[in-house]
This record gives structure tokens, sequence and C-alpha cells, in this order.
């Protein structure tokens, strides 16, 4: 039998202090992508003052029963035109794609490994060496 | 074993007393939510053909979770689910991991379903002449009663989940003869409203993110394994039969609303089923449509309430988090202080504003754990092969379901990436912080050998 | 102050008084029972 591995008892400080640590990480990790949305909707905001042209039914070029649902949804030709013309935009930057994957794939890397050391240890104290 | 008395020797447990029908209003109570709102995001992102796709092949993703889940569920049985599943298979790093994944998964959608609790109130106080209603009151109301709900017992609680689940999937029924399925053209306009995939294939990609909220959290089931009569058949025929009800609500609903929404209006749609209610322009349908979208979030909430706490309590219990929280409520047997605790938590991330961030970093904690199953189920299967263990239910086809998983989780990193790649990053850096972390400061307080509970041999190749 | 004002007013009562229960059951139950005992269940026990 291997010699058994004893904790230190954690005291009521130390306790409270763990559990509001992984809730401030929490929260910073919320709050982090507000700062380059911020930047994002200032660009997006110059794009749109571009257009000024009122849409009508008929420049939306909808079918009857389309537009019949439309209306009613409560929708007018210049309110569902709004809908109409939002469109996500799908570039895709292979750099940030590259750094996304090397992040992803270190975690679960980092993780597994480090997780199956620790793993070895337990079984050892368990079953015996 | 069960005692109330405070004698040292005796040992408190949780009470086991659920049955296949609870762990079914688990599962799907948590779930169907997604299809009163949230599913729609997925038409936006690429069309209403873009939608369906994702629905099936999420579907086919969340049926390899259901399986490999219930699998190891059944050998597996214990609260924590599959953070005690990581613990007995991949090591305590990744445990860790997985309980944050849980805790943070349920306790953001917690708080999501609440706001849609006081939107709906807001709404109901508009028809009725009341602007402006502030919905405050009613969020806290909502996790309030659920957290008390919870608090005094877990049978009570997933009981009243039972019925207004049950309720809930009738509606999405009744909604679906009243709009006469098989008369198409009168009330359905197929034919019309659907259109090419607007953005093409990649649309379709995309719209694999939010296609996981036609299912997201059916994998819940195992948190109660603690609590059930008989864990080895109730969980997986719970989730197995959840997982149906799923698919067969998700396709009615895409069918009902495709059929009588323009893309554009669906893809941003607040409460797509209750508008397909108000445009086919019955009252009473519209009333129950109302009802059944309340109903449906409050069985959510109550759900992630019972599945996070239950998380937290197993993961205070191994002292990964602090030993305070896994105390049981001498006298209705629940993870009273993890309840407790949760709850200022939850009304605090109904109230950041954020909602997108907070929905985010909820299906991304679930996804992650998915990608945590794929690997998990390889890891079990080579260290305890067939007969070496008793199994409550094998599997069919593995490796397959696993791969499988595997290959649509990274699919579905990808659709996160084009929508929210910035949230991706920092969310995977939380992880990692918290990894770091754990295994720097939190490791040193638990006790080794004490984490492996299960009665099995030595695992191969350690 | 119409029905709803009156309704918002009663959730909060509502809410506060749940909660406020929850608290105090937690607290008393910490006073009566041992911290060993109400720690003591062990994942996996039948």
């Amino acid at each position: 039998m291997t010699k058994q591995y004893e904790p230190p008892k954690q005291s009521w400080f130390g306790q409270i202090f763990d559990s509001l640590f992984v809730l401030a990480l929490v929260y910073l990790s919320l709050m982090l992508p507000l700062l380059f949305k911020t930047k994002e909707a200032a660009s997006a905001a110059a794009g749109a003052a571009a257009e000024v042209v009122k849409p009508t039914w008929e420049s939306l070029q909808l079918s009857p029963v389309v537009q019949e649902q439309w209306e009613k949804l409560g929708y007018d030709a210049e309110k569902a035109a709004a809908l109409i013309n939002t469109r996500f935009d799908y570039t895709i930057d292979p750099t940030w794609l590259a750094i996304t994957a090397v992040v992803l794939i270190g975690y679960f890397v980092f993780m597994l490994k480090v997780s199956d050391k620790e793993y070895r240890e337990v079984i050892a104290e368990k079953f015996g060496k | 074993m069960s005692t109330t008395t405070g004698d040292k020797s005796q040992r408190i447990s949780m009470l086991k007393v659920l049955n296949p029908f609870h762990i079914w209003a688990l599962g799907v109570g948590i779930v169907l939510v997604g299809e009163f709102m949230g599913w729609n995001f997925s038409v936006a992102k690429g069309g209403a053909y873009g939608s369906l796709i994702a629905c099936w092949v999420i579907g086919l993703l969340y049926t390899c979770v259901a399986m490999i889940d219930s699998e190891v569920t059944s050998t597996v049985a214990a609260a924590g689910g599959q953070y005690t599943q990581a613990k007995h298979i991949i090591g305590p790093l990744m445990a860790f991991n997985v309980g944050l994944y849980l805790v943070m998964a349920y306790t953001m959608l917690e708080a999501a379903d609440a706001l849609i609790v006081g939107d709906l109130m807001k709404s109901a106080a508009e028809t009725f002449g009341h602007a402006n209603l502030d919905t405050k009151p009613f969020v806290v109301l909502t996790i309030a009663f659920l957290a008390w709900l919870n608090y005094r017992g877990v049978f009570t609680t997933l009981t009243l989940n039972f019925v207004i689940t049950f309720v809930a999937f009738i509606a999405i029924l009744v909604l679906f003869l009243a709009v006469e399925p098989a008369n198409p053209g009168a009330v359905l306009k197929h034919k019309e409203l659907l259109t090419d995939l607007p953005y093409g294939w990649i649309g379709v990609v995309a719209s694999l993110q939010f296609g996981m909220w036609y299912y997201l959290g059916i994998e819940g089931t195992c948190q109660a394994a603690e609590e059930v009569r008989s864990a080895g058949r109730a969980i997986p025929l719970g989730t197995m039969g959840g997982m149906m009800t799923l698919l067969v609500a998700a396709s009615l609903t895409w069918y009902i609303c495709a059929g009588l929404m323009p893309w554009q209006y669906l893809g941003q749609a607040v409460t797509p089923l209750y508008d397909a209610g108000t445009l086919v322009g019955s009252t009473k349908l519209q009333l129950l449509l109302f009802v059944a979208t309340a109903f449906a979030a409050i069985a959510s909430a109550n759900g992630c309430i019972n599945d996070a706490s239950r998380a937290w309590f197993s993961l205070g219990r191994d002292r990964y988090m602090p030993v305070f929280f896994g105390a049981i409520h001498p006298k209705y047997r629940t993870p009273y202080r993890s309840i407790i605790f949760l709850v200022p938590i939850a009304v605090s991330f109904a109230f950041t504003g954020l909602l997108d961030q907070v929905i985010t970093f909820s299906i991304l904690s679930g996804l992650l754990g998915y990608t945590f199953m794929s690997i998990n189920v390889v890891k079990f299967r080579k260290m305890w092969p067939l007969g070496s263990i008793h199994r409550g239910y094998i599997h069919p086809f593995h490796p397959i379901p696993a791969i499988t998983l595997l290959i649509l989780c990274s699919a579905t990193y990808f659709a996160t990436f084009l929508g929210y790649g910035n949230s991706l990053l920092s969310i995977l850096a939380f992880y990692i912080l918290a990894s770091i972390w754990f295994s720097v400061r939190r490791y040193k307080f638990v006790k080794r050998a004490d984490q492996f509970t299960m009665p099995w041999p030595r695992p191969k190749g350690y | 102050m119409d029905l709803w004002d009156m309704l918002s007013s009663a959730a909060w009562v509502i809410s506060a008084a749940l909660l406020i229960w929850i608290v105090k059951d937690a607290i008393s139950v910490s006073q009566q029972y041992d911290e060993e005992f109400l720690m003591s269940s062990r994942e996996g026990d039948e």
C-alpha cells in the first residue's frame, strides 16, 4: 500500500474566497467580448447611413402570399425591408480561425495530459502500485 | 442507507424516489423551451431549409450523446452525472472542467428562462393596456419559487415538471392539428414561403450553432442518477424517450413555423410558436400557446436548478469546490446549500443585460461537454472492456457514435466561430484560467483515492 | 396603482418571503445538526 495523501483542511475564509474567485472569472469572460462589440457596432452604423430610398412592397418584389403573411404579422413594407435587407457576413479570417483552432485543441490536449497524470496518482493510491 | 438522526456512525443520502417519467420530465423539460424560442435564430443564419438540416444534423449529434451517455451512466450512477464519469475515466482536471460546464450551462440557461417569463408578463400587460411593465420582480419570483421548490424535495419538483412539460408538448401537437397539415395551402404556405438556401451551404453550417436549441440539455437526465429508484433502467429509458419526443417536437415546430412566416421574420422572432398561434387567428389557440410558452420556460428553469445544484454539490463533496457545498438537507434530502448559492448567481446573470453572451456561454459549455463525451466513451471501452464490469445498457456500433459526435462537435465549433468568434475565445480563456487555478490552488485540498468510488477493478493500462 | 403594479409588488414580496424562508431553514439546519453528518453522503452508496 502506498502512503495516502492527506489534504490540508481549508479555512472558512479560503472557501468563500475560492467560490468568489470562480464567479469573478465568469463575469470577466462575459464582459470581455463587449470590448470588441462596441468597435464593430460603430463601423456598422457608418455603413447603414448610406441607404436612403424608401422601400415599397413593389420594390421588394414579394409574391402576394408572402406579402400577405408579412402584413398579418403587422409589418409594413419599410419594416419588412429592414429585416429582408439585413444579411450576415460569413467571410472567414484565416488567422483568427487558426488561432481559435489552436486554442481549442491546445486546451483539450493540456487538460487530457494533466488529467492523466493526476489520474495515475489516484489509481496508484486506490489499487496500490 | 438513510437516516434522519444526528448519529455520527450513520450517513445521510439523497432519496431514491424518481421513476422513468421523472427522468423524461427532467430531460425534455429543460429542452422544450428551445422549440418555443431560440431554435429559429438558426433560420436567420441559414434560411428555413438550413434550419431543418441543422435540426436533423444536430439531432444526430444528440442521438450519439444520448446513446453514449446512457451506457456510461447506467454504470456510473451518481449525482454528478458526466462529472463523475470524467473523474473515473479521464481524471481530476477534466472532471473539474466538466463540472463547471454543467454548472455554467444550466445556471445560464436558467437565467435566460426566467427572463422569458418576465418578458411574457410584460407582453401580457401590454395586451391589457399597461405599457412598460418592469420585468424584474417576475424574473426574481420565477427563480425564487423554483429554488424553494427544489429545496423542498426532488419528487414534487420533478412531478410538477412532468405536468407542465406535458402540457407544453401537447400545445405543440394541438397547434399542429390546427394548421390543417392534411390540407397544404389552406393555412400553411410552404410552397410560397420556402426559399433556396440564402447563404448557400456555409449558412447551413452556421445554423448548426442555434440548431442546438432544439435539444440542448437533454443530457441533464443523468444528474438524477442518485435519486432514481433504478438508475440502470430508468435513465436510458427516460433519456431515449425524451430524445424521441424532442425529434418529433422539433420537426413539427419547424413545419408549422416555416409554413406560416417568411424566413427573415422567423429568424429574429422572439416567440415563434406563439406568433404562429396568433397567425392562425384563434384567441383560444393564442392563449394556449402563451401558457405553453410560460410553462416551457418554467419547466426549463426548474430542471436547470435541479441539475446545476447537483453538479455544484458533487464538486463540493469531492472538495473540487469548497466542501461546504457538499451538504444534504436532513429532512428534504436535497443539496440545499448549492441550491441557495446558485440563486443570486442566476439572478445576476439575468440582470447583466448580456443575454446574447450568457446564452452563447451556455451553449458552448454544453458543446465542450459533448466533446468530452466522445473522448470519454472511447477510453471507457478501452479501460474496462465489455464483460469486465456490469453495464446496465450497451450502446451499439461503437466507435461510430463517438467518431460521429466528435466530427459534429467540430462543425458546431466552426459555426460558433462564424457567428460568435470573440465569445468563443473569451469562454475558452475562462476555462483555461479556471483549469490552471484548479491545478495550482484547488487540487491540493482533494483526497486522492477517495475520488474513485465505483466498485470496479483496476482499469487496463494504469 | 393598477392591477399590474400590484402584481409586481406581490411578486417582490413573495420572492422575498420564499428566499427568507429558505435561508432561515438552512441556518437552523446548520445549528441543529452536526456538520460531519450533513456532509456524510458518499457517491455510489446504495
